[in-house]
């Protein structure tokens, strides 16, 4: 609620003024009230006095009328001889007289003249008459209360009384109300029974009765509060003489304290009044101090929050104290750190060296033309290579170099303005661009790349440069910025392996990296349910003409992407690790089938193709020594040519146990790729596969054959058996036969087939060899 | 001499061999001596026939503005003078029933005289002075007396037997101011007897 500083100071000094004032009126009230019951209850005590006054005066003139009837001659005369009419007559005269209410006579016996006996208790009457000469009180006649006065009669001894009555009613009542300097109230109760009786009725009488009875009975002489239902008044309870013993009477002064307010009212109003103002003042004064001083609170708070949305922002508070001073420091507060933000973000999306754009920036470049592009448009993306950078950089020292990319990135900006140029890696620029013709666009950069390799002028040496152009292009909700960069990039590798200025990347050239290691999964659950086995293509012993050898070839049935390339997965099996989990397999089912053949009847070599990766791993070597011995097969190793032999003292202990454990090991695929004397030299081989390119063109004659015939040569002279792949015509079986090949693989003898096949294959197997006539001369079908 | 007062003597004493005495003491209920109540003793409850004597004169007199002597017993029929001895005039009245007269003014000396014919009370007052109360008890039995200053009354000569006796007091509070003694009966000698009575206050009368 009290979230509001202006709120909160408001309210705490509106309510500590009303507090204040609140505590003034309070006293103010209660000095009123104190005095005002002091005014009150002063005025009661005095009126009752004035009271006892008026009752003494009053009893006594009754009492001189009646003293002075009780004397007459005359009516004792009457009285004492029972003239009934006669002393009638006079009391009544005296009655008009003396303006009384009642007057009557009650002789010693008990008779009563001048009243009906049946309007009062005359027993009662006579016994407070006896008991007392001159007896006088208030006693009740005809359910009224009445001022009795009695005076004896005596002629000359006591004959009966005369008694004279006042009755005490509201106009009684009121005669001595108006006695009074403020307007009390009087009323009388008197006793019957138990109950306080009155005349004038009103809603507080039976709360009064009660007052009055304690009041009697504690003989209260002071004026008290009494809570009514009309509100508080004072009330004096003066007993009044009761004329029977057993009764009692009260005269009941009695003020409201209402009216003894009233005249305090218009007072009590003016304090509330100006109370109310004054807090009304106070209210808006510290409304309108705490708005000057929350304001620019609230405007700093606004600010703040602008800022953290990263809005540029800026306070305008003009008071000079510490608020100000609060708002200059956060306006400058506010532009270091927008100051901050922008070198940061520079340094974020700015390649440090050239001051290019970096790949973020890239990245948010692609993006943004992305969300813009319509639709048949394209965002190309050239990662644009400067071919043979170390070597430059190396020539001309790294200072110069990066400032030659900086150049050059200058120069594409100038060629193609509409693009946007960053740095990806040292020696690669990036070229954004959209377009709506990719191939149109790989002709312009073509076209543009003449241009570009003109020789740069760096601090007035002049400088050579290629370059290399990879081109990824992608549209909205294709290949992300990161990927479609990484594309380019990948596309810049494809171009440089083919020799190529400009190439837009080929996805199926580049295959599906992230895909690979899945596949390494699949291709070992493949080798667990038999969705990879083996085919075996036969290797034909050229002197005898006979099936010697078979080399067992994995084959892999994908269960969705069915066949698949062995050099592609088996590549993929040695660039993640799996090479050494697919040799085990090949060569467990090479012996498993080796024995199945020999159940057939066919003693067949079998040739394993061992990656050239696993030859220095001398676990393995153990292993398959192990199996080999174990099961007695007869194995021949195919190492596959590597670039490298990560450890060659392993290697060549790792050949020797072969040696040793007499599994014979061929160089396959020799004569392509990296395979050099030092190879050969290296790894101590009993056999040599001359690669197939060579094979294939033998009949062609020309340097082909040549190299055939000398590695033939070659191979023999270091004690190496040879093998020739790829023969597929019988001619080129017979070139080989000629130039003393040991051994023939291919088609033209048969292909890689099951084991099914191939036993049926080798039952049936016959050949007419065609060189079974002397050197150079051939046999033609 | 002294023979004949022997022989009254005796002829006193032997003429009174069947009679005895009543003696009664009036107190207040405070143990106070009662005066001037008057004892009434009628013998077998009878009222005296014949004619009654009072040793007493019958005589109110009016002396310092008073009433002397405040209570008198007379027979019924008494005539009771009223002589003035004060210096000023006296207007003196009853107004009792049976025995009701007016003296109008009458000055000192002056010797007046009112025959009171029924039984019971004659309350007397001046009309000039209030203060001025006596009580005149009418009897109709010849053995009465009034207490003295030691609330004594005693009565001689009363015939032995059954008596009903009364004691009367102006201010005596009971029925008619009077009350029945307890004693039913007076022997040979002095019976004795005390009665307690509630007086009617007076002042201011």
């Amino acid at each position: 609620m009290f979230n509001r500083l202006q709120t909160k100071l408001t309210v705490l000094y509106a309510g500590l003024f009303a507090l204040a004032l609140s505590l003034v009126a309070v006293t103010v009230y209660l000095a009123i009230v104190g005095n005002a019951q002091q005014t009150v209850r002063k005025e009661l005590t005095a009126t009752g006095t004035v009271f006892d006054r008026v009752w003494a005066l009053r009893t006594q003139r009754l009492q001189d009328g009646a003293d002075l009837l009780s004397r007459d001659f005359g009516f004792r005369a009457a009285f004492a001889t029972r003239d009934a009419p006669t002393v009638e007559s006079a009391i009544t005269n005296l009655r008009q007289r003396l303006g009384l209410d009642l007057a009557f006579t009650v002789s010693v016996e008990g008779e009563v003249i001048g009243i009906d006996p049946g309007q009062l208790d005359l027993e009662k009457l006579w016994t407070a008459l006896d008991g007392e000469t001159g007896a006088q009180g208030v006693f009740v006649v005809n359910g009224a209360p009445y001022q009795i006065i009695s005076a004896p009669i005596l002629s000359p001894n006591l004959t009966g009384w005369i008694v004279f009555a006042a009755r005490l009613d509201r106009r009684e009542m009121q005669a001595l109300e108006r006695l009074s300097a403020i307007g009390l109230e009087a009323q009388v109760f008197d006793r019957r029974g138990q109950a306080w009786i009155t005349d004038s009725i009103t809603a507080d009488t039976p709360r009064l009765a009660v007052f009055v009875d304690t009041a009697i009975r504690d003989k209260a002489g002071k004026p008290s509060l009494l809570k009514g239902k009309a509100g508080e008044s004072l009330v004096l309870v003066k007993p009044l003489k009761s004329l029977s013993s057993d009764s009692a009477a009260a005269l009941v002064l009695r003020y409201p304290m209402a009216l003894a307010m009233a005249p305090y009212r218009p007072l009590m109003a003016g304090v509330i009044l100006v109370g109310l103002i004054g807090a009304a003042l106070v209210a808006a004064a510290s409304w309108a101090l705490s708005r000057g001083l929350a304001r620019p609170i609230m405007a700093l708070d606004d600010a703040a929050r602008r800022l953290q949305r990263g809005e540029t922002v800026h306070v305008t508070v003009q008071t000079q104290d510490e608020i100000g001073r609060l708002a200059d420091s956060f306006n400058h507060m506010a532009t270091e750190i927008r100051d901050r933000e922008a070198m940061i973000t520079h340094q974020a999306l700015h390649d440090e060296e050239t001051g290019l754009p970096n790949r973020r920036a890239l990245e948010r470049e692609i993006t943004t033309r992305l969300a813009q592009v319509v639709p048949g448009q394209h965002v190309v993306v050239s990662a644009t290579g400067l071919d043979r950078f170390t070597f430059v950089r190396s020539a001309i020292g790294y200072e110069l170099a990066t400032q030659l990319i900086t150049e050059l990135g200058a120069r594409i900006g100038l060629i193609s303005p509409e693009t946007f140029i960053g740095r990806l890696t040292t020696s690669t620029l990036c070229v954004v661009g959209t377009h709506d013709d990719v191939e149109t666009t790989l002709s312009r950069i073509e076209a543009v790349l003449t241009g570009l390799e003109a020789p740069i002028r760096v601090r007035g040496e002049l400088v050579d440069i290629h370059m290399t152009v990879g081109v990824a292009t992608t549209i909205p909700g294709g290949p992300d910025a990161p990927r479609v960069i990484e594309q380019s990039m990948i596309a810049l590798d494809q171009a440089r392996a083919a020799r190529r200025k400009v190439m837009l990347f080929d996805p199926v050239a580049y295959g599906d990296p992230s895909g690979n290691l899945s596949l390494m999964s699949e291709m070992l659950e493949g080798v667990a349910n038999g969705a990879l086995f083996l085919n075996h293509q036969p290797k034909l012993d050229l002197r005898s003409g006979r099936i010697t050898g078979v080399e067992a070839l994995v084959r892999w049935k994908h269960p969705t992407r069915g066949m698949m390339r062995p050099d592609l997965f088996v590549e993929m099996a040695e660039e993640t690790g799996h090479i050494r989990a697919l040799t085990d397999f090949v060569l467990t089912q090479a012996i498993a089938d080796q024995k199945a053949l020999r159940a057939a009847g066919h003693d067949v070599l079998m040739s394993v193709n061992v990656s050239g990766r696993l030859i220095d791993d001398a676990e393995f070597a153990d292993r398959a020594i192990d199996l080999v011995a174990r099961e007695g097969a007869r194995v021949c190793f195919e190492i596959t040519e590597t670039a490298v032999i990560g450890n060659p003292d392993v290697a060549l202990g790792v050949l020797d146990k072969l040696a040793a454990a007499g599994i014979p090991v061929s160089i396959d695929d020799y004569g392509s790729g990296l395979s050099s004397l030092a190879y050969l030299k290296q790894i101590r081989a009993d056999e040599l596969k001359i690669d197939k390119a060579f094979v294939l063109k033998l009949e062609a004659g020309g340097k082909d054959a040549l190299l055939v015939k000398s590695t033939v040569d070659l191979a023999h002279s270091l004690g190496m058996k040879v093998t020739a792949e790829g023969v597929e015509t019988r001619e080129a079986l017979a070139l080989l036969q000629l130039m003393g090949c040991d051994i023939a693989q291919g088609y033209h003898i048969a292909r890689p087939m099951a084991l099914e096949p191939l036993t049926t294959f080798l039952e049936g197997w016959s050949i007419d060899m065609p060189t079974d006539v002397e050197a150079g001369t051939l046999k033609h079908a | 001499m002294r023979f004949i007062a022997t022989l009254l003597l005796i002829v006193f004493f032997s003429s009174k061999a069947l009679a005895g005495t009543l003696s009664v003491t009036v107190r207040s209920t405070d143990g106070k001596p009662v005066q001037d109540a008057v004892v009434m003793v009628y013998p077998g409850g009878q009222p005296t026939r014949g004619p009654i004597t009072f040793p007493w004169p019958y005589r109110v007199a009016q002396q310092n503005i008073q009433f002397t002597p405040f209570v008198l017993i007379v027979p019924v029929g008494a005539e009771v003078a009223f002589p003035n001895l004060d210096k000023v005039r006296h207007h003196v009245y009853s107004f009792s029933a049976g025995n009701k007269f007016e003296l109008k003014l009458y000055g000192r000396e002056e010797n007046r005289t009112v025959r009171l014919p029924t039984a019971g009370v004659a309350a007397i007052g001046c009309n000039i002075h209030d203060q001025m109360v006596g009580f005149i008890r009418v009897v109709d039995t010849a053995y009465a007396a009034k207490t003295d200053a030691a609330g004594v009354a005693t009565i001689s000569d009363v015939p032995s037997g059954s008596v009903v006796a009364r004691v009367w007091h102006p201010y005596l509070r009971a029925m008619k101011n009077e009350k029945t003694l307890a004693t039913t009966s007076v022997g040979n000698g002095t019976t004795r007897e005390t009665m307690a009575v509630e007086l009617r206050p007076q002042g201011g009368h």
